[in-house]
């Protein structure tokens, strides 16, 4: 009996065990993280990179006419959820393993890897110096380090902002609606409040979505946002963050400032049916305007926002430490984020060039769309990414920055005094940078 | 009296309709979605019935995602793990209700109490033994984790406990039957039902998890269909018709599961019901 | 099964346990090779987390770069911090508000589809399961259409029917807690009458019927048979239930759509915890918060087992009932 007993459980643990085993067989080439395998072909050694990305960037095609220039290369490309790619890429850094060689981070993230400078490859080393000229300065100089001695990536795509706006809307309160005219006649901040209220008291309709991106508007515009480059806090003392938070706080008073949050449904619906009369947003919203109003064409038009611009996404190629092969990793980027390969991009999937030399081509320059009443949607998002200021977030800009945001969402929705919220926010941010 | 009767039984069945309706609506709706373009979906009132994209849709889906070997992986995943944690949580539920040994209160205690931490942080470290263990970008890391939880223990013991009675055990012993004899022939017979909802509700759980696959698998060719879903998600424009194309079609096969397991769910019920 | 029970009572002993392996020892063996795959694998994928947040509960730590000892003041950050016990006391709300009507109803629900008079009960089981299948995707869409802050809103437009003014629902502290509430009691009531259900189902027919026999009526056959029989699955729900309650994450979450958007009404203690350590790089105070929670968790786990023990024990028990238990003991 005992032996039967024990053949049974046996049995059973082999059972489970063979389960495992079978589940895995499948699988059980895959290798660790990153490509830093280098396989033999016709006796000529092929290297291998991974690389990391998000979104469609049509790269995997650039890639291919890559690899044909360079049979010694081969490049695997995988995509992930944004999210997802920056959280996986975080946890790679964290744990010490499994990052591709190659990664593409967004502007918004470059900052939070700040802290892991040693993790990544200083493409200064590299002989990136050379490439400074072909890119637009601030563009360039977010992804360097704060003393502008580690550069963490090559810069692929922007987001210039500039202001959306109704035409239908701007027209029933009697104000201009030609493009021109537009930016003539709002030509400051203060024009833009004169004209919320008389779109508000014409048609009763808000001059934005929401608080969100008129604040950022404004923030993006000054010289310095809440911290210096030594990474301390300076929101208190730059007035200019103040300016941008009184006068978000006072058009939320004057009851002209819309509440859609971002992306919910009745915000894309909004879009459709003329729920507000600006949209302060960045080049790619043009995709999002297109998707969610399909039927509004003609009824959108672009200029430039008052007093200036600002960038809204856009990102980076970096390559990590853990990548055996950072020459061929770092001329393949090269490569790639090339003025050529970002007109390319540019035309394939609209991702918009942070190389100057882009601007200039015929076909850039050009470029019309229909949905905009045939302007050159090119040409003013290329104006507007030129007046985007150099400025430096630092690694806590979100924390900062979410607070503000719920400041000011607190005012809107709760009526509360913006001067209370104002310190309030403050008092969060320090005891939040306190914990780090 | 008759009639008294029959209108409480019309209320339950309105209550019942009625709460079944609200259950499956975000159900259609996700239906309704992955059969219209993003314009309709975002019109307000958005759109409530279901439109013509299906079929293009599904196919902008085939296009950005390896759908079908994703789906593969994910079946692979589910059903190991579902029968690892049936024959694992139901021979461990067994121990702990019917089998007397030092400690069991006590490691029955520690069970539980691993079920009180929350797991949000032990990403890092979770991933780092992954990577340790060479598995990331395999199999092996969704499925050797899951191989039995604590959830299943817990349940199966408190199911046993009730749905076994002591005699039948005390009177296989006295025959001679081996401990892994009575769990086989009397204890998994007695719990069919038990099986069925944990089996449910663990195929279900494996299928749905995202969050840990998508931390460990990242090459394309080993994703399981809820990694390779959200990848469909385009950073700045999102096209929701696709994307709930490829989260409804990712669904249907967890419904038929469900659907074969609620029928083997039934013929538990009719069994107890015979006896 | 019951043959096999006649043939207990009418065969004789056969055996006798004589070996060296005595009964306790096999028993002993069996029990701890059963239980030792959880034990195994929890160690290797369970502990070394767990005492890794124990650790990084003393350390400053972003995640990154270095870590450093800092003692107890991760512990003062969270205590001193006003939102955390904010996040307390959502989360103790929308814990009620979301899983004791779960579990009301999801018994009354199971003893609906359980007993022979209802039809469809295919359909109904598969209906009421749905919205734990449904992708958390399709249901942020949904509720965020139905609990939408405009007065066309669905919820909105219904309530102003009965004259209610519009509702701001992410950001009044009462609307966020309904909103969230509403997710979680919508998301998870099939499952736990799923759970009920099964409960249900173990408790032997001929109890009932000897009970009809006797001449009990239905409520009686409920409060003496079903109530009592029930207890184990009840309580056990009750625990997941409270569990899954304090550890309130993916719903306000999904309710809020971006991280960055979570108000105070609806901050949860593990967002709040989500929040320390991915949007704020805090991972030192994000396992504190993680520490603290674990102690909250076992004292109200305690709390609650020594409170639905008493309520069981003050209750009547009936003769099949008394007599589960005796088994139960006797285990």
């Amino acid at each position: 009996m005992i032996t039967k007993k024990w053949a049974a459980t046996g049995m059973s643990l082999v059972m489970a065990a063979s389960l495992t085993a079978c589940s895995t067989a499948p699988t059980s080439n895959s290798g660790t993280g990153s490509g830093q395998t280098a396989t033999t072909e016709g006796g000529k050694e092929v290297i291998e990179l991974k690389m990391g990305q998000f979104g469609s960037t049509g790269y995997e095609k650039l890639a291919e006419e890559y690899m044909k220039d360079h049979p010694n290369v081969k490049i695997q490309i995988s995509t992930s959820d944004f999210n997802d790619h920056h959280n996986n890429l975080f946890t790679a850094i964290s744990a010490g393993s499994g990052a591709p060689d190659i990664a593409m981070v967004e502007v918004g993230f470059i900052e939070k890897y700040r802290g892991a400078q040693d993790r990544f490859v200083n493409l200064y080393e590299m002989g990136a110096k050379d490439l400074q000229s072909n890119y637009l300065d601030w563009k360039w100089s977010v992804g360097e380090s704060a003393d502008h001695s580690f550069l963490f990536g090559l810069p692929t795509d922007i987001g210039p902002t500039v202001m959306y706006y109704r035409t239908d809307i701007f027209e029933a309160a009697g104000l201009p609606s030609d493009p021109e005219k537009v930016a003539e006649q709002i030509k400051t901040w203060d024009d833009f409040a004169n004209a919320a209220r008389t779109i508000k008291e014409k048609t009763g309709k808000p001059m934005t979505d929401n608080v969100e991106l008129i604040y950022n508007a404004l923030r993006d515009q000054a010289p310095e946002m809440y911290f210096d480059r030594a990474n301390n806090l300076i929101v208190e003392k730059n007035p200019a963050m103040k300016k941008a938070y009184d006068y978000t706080a006072k058009l939320i008073q004057d009851g002209v400032l819309g509440n859609l949050a971002l992306w919910t449904p009745e915000w894309g619906a909004a879009m459709a049916d003329g729920g507000y009369a600006t949209l302060l947003g960045a080049s790619w919203m043009q995709g999002n305007i297109k998707g969610n109003a399909p039927d509004a064409k003609g009824k959108w038009a672009i200029t430039q926002m008052p007093e200036g611009a600002g960038n809204w996404g856009g990102s980076y190629l970096v390559i990590t430490k853990e990548s055996k092969h950072p020459k061929e990793a770092y001329e393949f980027i090269k490569w790639i984020t090339s003025p050529d390969n970002q007109y390319k991009s540019f035309l394939d999937q609209g991702l918009f060039p942070s190389a100057t030399a882009v601007y200039d081509e015929s076909k850039f320059k050009d470029y019309t769309d229909e949905y905009f009443g045939g302007q050159h949607t090119a040409q003013i998002m290329s104006e507007a990414a030129k007046k985007v200021k150099n400025v430096y977030y630092g690694e806590n800009f979100s924390i900062v920055q979410g607070e503000i945001l719920k400041a000011l969402q607190n005012v809107q929705s709760k009526k509360s005094d913006p001067e209370q919220e104002w310190s309030e926010a403050i008092a969060r941010v320090k005891q939040q940078l306190e914990r780090k | 009296m008759i009639g008294k009767i029959n209108w409480a039984k019309s209320i339950v069945y309105l209550l019942l309709f009625v709460g079944a309706l609200l259950s499956l609506f975000p159900f259609y709706w996700m239906f309704v979605m992955a059969t219209n373009s993003k314009e309709a979906i975002n019109q307000v009132p958005p759109a409530a019935l279901p439109g013509d994209q299906l079929a293009v849709n599904f196919a902008h889906v085939l296009e950005q995602i390896r759908f079908f070997p994703a789906l593969a992986n994910s079946f692979i995943v589910s059903i190991l793990v579902t029968i690892g944690v049936l024959f694992l949580c139901s021979l461990a539920g067994y121990a702990f209700a019917k089998i007397k040994f030092p400690g069991r209160t006590v490691l029955f205690g520690a069970i539980l109490v691993t079920m009180m931490i929350p797991t949000q942080l032990g990403l890092v470290p979770s991933y780092f033994i992954i990577t340790k263990l060479g598995w990331l970008n395999d199999l092996k890391a969704l499925v050797v984790p899951g191989l039995v939880n604590a959830f299943g223990i817990f349940w199966m013991r408190q199911y046993i406990a009730e749905a076994v009675p002591e005699e039948i055990i005390e009177a296989a012993k006295i025959d001679g039957c081996s401990h892994f004899r009575i769990y086989w022939n009397i204890v998994v017979p007695a719990i069919l039902p038990a099986f069925a909802t944990l089996g449910i509700v663990t195929f279900m759980q494996t299928w749905n998890d995202f969050l840990w696959p998508v931390t460990v698998l990242r090459d394309p060719s080993f994703q399981t269909i809820q990694v390779a879903i959200r990848s469909l998600n385009d950073v700045y424009v999102r096209d929701y018709g696709m994307i709930l194309s490829g989260t409804f079609w990712a669904t249907v096969p967890l419904i038929v599961v469900f659907v074969v397991f609620n029928k083997f769910f039934i013929s538990g019920l009719t069994q107890g019901a015979v006896k | 099964m019951s043959v096999i029970e006649r043939n207990t009572q009418t065969m004789p002993v056969r055996t006798k346990p004589g070996r060296w392996m005595t009964e306790a020892r096999k028993d002993m063996v069996f029990g701890y090779l059963s239980i030792s795959p959880f034990f195994i694998l929890f160690a290797i994928f369970g502990l070394f987390p767990m005492l890794f947040s124990f650790y990084l509960a003393f350390q400053k730590f972003s995640g990154i770069g270095e870590m450093r000892y800092v003692g107890w003041q991760n512990f003062r950050f969270i205590i001193e911090d006003p939102l955390f016990w904010k996040s307390i006391y959502n989360t103790l709300i929308m814990g009620l508000l979301g899983t004791a009507p779960q579990i009301l109803v999801g018994m009354v629900l199971a003893y609906a589809l359980n007993s022979a008079l209802i039809r469809f009960k295919s359909f109904f089981r598969v209906a009421f399961f749905m919205p734990y299948v449904t992708s958390i995707l399709a249901v942020a869409i949904v509720f965020s259409v139905i609990f939408s802050n405009q007065p066309s809103g669905l919820m909105n437009t219904l309530l102003g029917v009965f004259g209610v003014g519009p509702i701001s629902w992410n950001t009044s502290e009462w609307g966020v807690k309904v909103a969230i509430s509403t997710m979680v009691f919508w998301r998870w009531l099939g499952y736990n009458t799923i759970i009920f259900l099964a409960g249900l189902q173990s408790i032997p027919n001929d109890l009932y019927e000897a009970a009809r026999i006797d001449g009990a009526s239905t409520r009686q056959q409920i409060w003496y048979i079903t109530l009592p029989l029930l207890k184990p699955v009840i309580l056990f729900t009750t625990f997941l239930s409270t569990i899954g309650a304090w550890q309130l994450f993916v719903e306000p979450l999904v309710f809020f759509g971006r991280l960055g958007d979570v108000g105070e009404e609806g901050m949860t203690v593990v967002l709040y915890l989500y929040r320390e350590a991915f949007r704020n790089n805090a991972f030192g105070t994000a396992s504190a918060t993680a520490v603290l929670l674990f102690f909250i968790i076992i004292v109200f786990t305690v709390l609650n087992y020594v409170l639905t023990n008493r309520t069981g024990r003050a209750g009547q028990l009936g003769k099949a009932a008394r007599a589960a238990k005796k088994r139960g003991e006797a285990v």
